[in-house]
């Protein structure tokens, strides 16, 4: 891609990230959605970390993979496990970690 | 007193209103520590891919700084490589955003009464963990008039979150050419952001909304655009208020 093409897509990009995010900033009052819906709103975030996250976790090149031999998967339910019993991030992270490169030595 | 005419700008005149002001900022930056790490990682993983996607450092360094979108980035980046039009470009990339339409939704009531070009910046700061974080902090909070402390929580969240950002795109680029692709990092952003979510899953909707949305993302993973982050939100979120409303029916009937 020569380099002017991908200054404008690169400028391009950046309109997208401001027009996205702040769309219905920009609308202001004109639209209202009813209440329960925008209190629902309150959900989205964790639903789209939850979408970049569990595909990394569960699909492997050849597609679905929920079985005890991907690497990642185990780490990252060990990784749950851990952040579940003991609140730490730095705990659940290390022991995710240190699981994933041991699975993925031996598997 | 004031430390200087800068920070008198930036948090206003009246000494009582900038204290609180300056306090809520400070606070917002703090509440950032737990995702420094999740949003470093993805900064670092963002910004190798983007040098061995072919872009020159000053490239990729103008990509991260500006675009500040890591998902959109990194679905635009293989299209990049291969040629593809413009127009599929940034159409992969708005559908991949669309999230953020939604978000901006529910930021709405919080800054309508800011000025045009504050709420140009707010927006365009916030990302999945900036909200995520956000939304932790109000709780179950209404919209009210009185929400500067809101603002400004939100804008000191928003700031340490782009340094964050900025920073380790920074590192990344520089140590791309002496790192592998498959060299871990990802992995790390993937256990952070797990650690970042599982602290909000702290009633039933919340649980059957991000079940319901690792789903479809999942069974969506083959559909073209990368429309399978929207349907999953989509999803997620009409799960999580069904739930809601099934149980408020049956705390009626009780």
């Amino acid at each position: 891609m020569s380099a002017p093409t991908l200054a404008a897509v690169i400028a391009g990009l950046t309109l997208v990230t401001l027009a996205t995010r702040s769309l219905f900033l920009l609308l202001g009052d004109r639209v209202s959605l009813p209440a329960r819906i925008r209190h629902g709103l309150r959900y989205a975030p964790m639903c789209a970390l939850a979408a970049l996250i569990v595909p990394q976790l569960v699909l492997a090149e050849r597609g679905l993979a929920i079985t005890p031999f991907n690497a990642r998967l185990d780490a990252g339910l060990i990784a749950m496990a851990v952040m579940l019993f003991s609140r730490s991030m730095l705990g659940a992270m290390s022991a995710g970690m240190v699981a994933f490169l041991l699975l993925r030595a031996l598997l | 007193m004031f430390e200087s005419d800068r920070l008198t700008a930036l948090f206003g005149r009246a000494p009582a209103l900038a204290r609180l002001r300056r306090a809520a900022f400070a606070h917002g930056m703090r509440a950032f520590g737990p995702a420094v790490i999740a949003t470093g990682a993805w900064a670092m993983v963002t910004a190798v891919a983007t040098v061995h996607a072919g872009l020159s450092p000053g490239q990729a360094l103008a990509m991260s700084g500006l675009v500040y979108a890591g998902s959109a980035q990194l679905a635009s980046l293989p299209l990049i490589t291969a040629g593809a039009p413009t127009w599929l470009i940034l159409m992969t990339a708005t559908i991949v955003n669309l999230r953020f339409v939604i978000f901006s939704a529910g930021l709405q009531p919080w800054f309508r009464h800011l000025g045009l070009a504050q709420r140009l910046l707010l927006g365009y700061l916030t990302g999945d963990v900036g909200y995520l974080l956000f939304i932790r902090r109000l709780g179950g909070a209404q919209p009210a008039a009185a929400n500067t402390e809101r603002i400004w929580f939100f804008a000191g969240l928003s700031i340490a979150n782009w340094f964050t950002w900025q920073a380790l795109s920074v590192v990344g680029v520089l140590l791309a050419n002496r790192i592998p692709t498959a060299w871990g990092m990802e992995f790390v952003g993937v256990l952070a952001l797990i650690t970042l979510v599982m602290p909000s899953l702290t009633d039933a909707p919340a649980i059957v909304g991000v079940l319901t949305a690792s789903v479809v993302a999942v069974w969506g993973n083959g559909l073209p655009l990368k429309l399978s982050v929207l349907a999953a939100v989509v999803a997620g979120v009409a799960a999580a208020v069904a739930t809601e409303m099934a149980r408020e029916r049956r705390g009626a009937a009780t």
